[in-house]
């Protein structure tokens, strides 16, 4: 093997044996080498001089004695958790069956709750109960229009009188008439506000009193 | 830091070191080695084992088995004697908690020497905040100058500590684990959490910085001819 002095560094780091038989032969003719080969081995040799054989009887004792405490403190600890740990420690086939029983537990309260709907259809009917009385609430100003254009063309003979009454009527009628248009657009874009529908309805209610009014006049 | 006050060529300081060890420079294993890990790795499982099923004799086998290891790496890394026990104690009771964790996808050493290396972490870091909180000198945290068994060298083993704390504590740590503890580069990368050759490249870099703290200025041409 032929070796040289650039290779080392190469096998102070990790040669061979061959290697370093090698590099010792090459060192035999190499005074550079030589040298080097010599601190690097005096360097391991030095470590030694890190060795302490100095004796510590006591050690053991106080290692003993701690490790001694510590295993008491465990099994101490181990009483109390005792029952909790039962269940991790208990056989694997316990474990399954506890398992399975905890699904067969789950399957026949849903059975139950599937059954036992009651609640539900009571949730249903409320949302019936709501389009329902929206749409009673919609046939009610239906009937109110309905009676409103009556009122209006039996009352359209005094409505038309040229007088300070009447044409103080006529312009109250205007303003409810200008109301309703209003309030009919917005519960067009909102059906279910209520608040809005409640108030159509007094202007319904205000304009067939205020027909009616118009009509008492004639008597 | 480095080799103040250490004026002696490299080589004079150590020439009368231990006897090199020849068997970690070249990296092939013997059979000697060979049958010396197969029978770790008997003594392992059965540590392991004993460990596992709560026996406190079990702890006090690794303790008998690797303790000294232990405290000696723990003692490296964190610079005082008594921090390595609290140490190798913590790291006892760490392994006695979490034993059942313990997978054998490493060998039980190895796994161990992780927990080890991570409570020396730890116990640094705690020293660091303490040491912060108290407002003292950074310098105070240094390795503190106690008493330790007699050694061949101990100006040198002073240089190398000095020295060491030059390196990173990565470095310091492969360091310490494959030339002072004698473990392999596969166990280091398994207690690191780092790849083999990532510890090939750490061990290089650490000895290569090691030197250059440990020696003197040289000569521009030394070491450069080919």
């Amino acid at each position: 093997m032929n070796i040289q002095c650039k290779d080392r560094e190469r096998i102070f780091w990790d040669g061979t044996a061959e290697e370093w038989a090698a590099l010792e032969q090459h060192a035999a003719m190499c005074a550079v080498c030589a040298e080097e080969i010599r601190a690097w081995k005096q360097l391991s040799a030095a470590a030694a001089e890190l060795r302490d054989p100095q004796e510590s009887p006591a050690l053991w004792s106080r290692i003993e004695a701690s490790l001694r405490e510590q295993q008491n403190a465990a099994a101490n600890r181990g009483k109390f958790s005792r029952y909790f740990d039962y269940w991790t420690r208990a056989a694997h086939v316990w474990q399954l069956a506890l398992a399975g029983a905890m699904v067969v537990a789950l399957a026949v309260s849903g059975a139950y709750l599937y059954t036992h709907r009651a609640p539900q259809t009571m949730d249903a009917s409320n949302k019936l109960l709501k389009s329902h009385a929206l749409a009673e609430v919609e046939r009610t100003e239906r009937e109110y229009m309905s009676a409103i254009d009556k009122l209006a063309v039996d009352a359209a003979p005094q409505l038309n009188a040229d007088t300070p009454l009447m044409a103080s009527y006529r312009e109250k009628l205007v303003v409810l008439d200008g109301a309703i248009a209003e309030l009919r657009a917005q519960a067009g874009e909102n059906p279910s506000n209520a608040h809005l529908r409640y108030q159509l309805l007094a202007m319904y209610q205000e304009k067939q009193q205020t027909l009616q009014d118009i009509l008492e006049t004639k008597r | 830091m480095g080799s103040v006050g250490f004026t002696l060529p490299w080589e004079h300081r150590i020439s009368g070191a231990a006897p090199v060890r020849e068997r970690r420079v070249e990296p092939s294993e013997s059979r000697a080695e060979t049958e010396r890990l197969t029978a770790d790795s008997s003594v392992d499982a059965s540590v392991a084992a004993a460990c596992l099923s709560g026996n406190l004799q079990g702890y006090e086998q690794l303790y008998r088995w690797q303790g000294s290891r232990m405290k000696n790496l723990a003692r490296n890394l964190l610079g005082s004697p008594t921090d390595a026990e609290d140490a190798v104690q913590e790291t006892f009771l760490k392994i006695q908690r979490s034993i059942a964790s313990f997978r054998g996808q490493s060998s039980f050493v190895t796994w161990t020497f992780r927990i080890l290396v991570n409570t020396c972490h730890d116990l640094r870091r705690s020293r660091v905040r303490r040491k912060d909180h108290a407002s003292e000198d950074v310098e105070s945290l240094q390795p503190a100058n106690v008493p330790r068994a007699r050694v061949s060298h101990p100006s040198l083993r002073m240089a190398l500590e000095r020295a060491l704390e030059g390196l990173t504590s990565h470095q310091r740590e492969v360091f310490l684990l494959y030339e002072v503890e004698g473990f392999r580069h596969a166990e280091i990368a398994g207690m690191l959490e780092i790849s083999e050759t990532a510890s090939k490249n750490t061990l290089f870099q650490a000895k290569k910085n090691l030197r250059a703290l440990l020696e003197p200025p040289r000569s521009a041409g030394a070491g450069s001819a080919q």
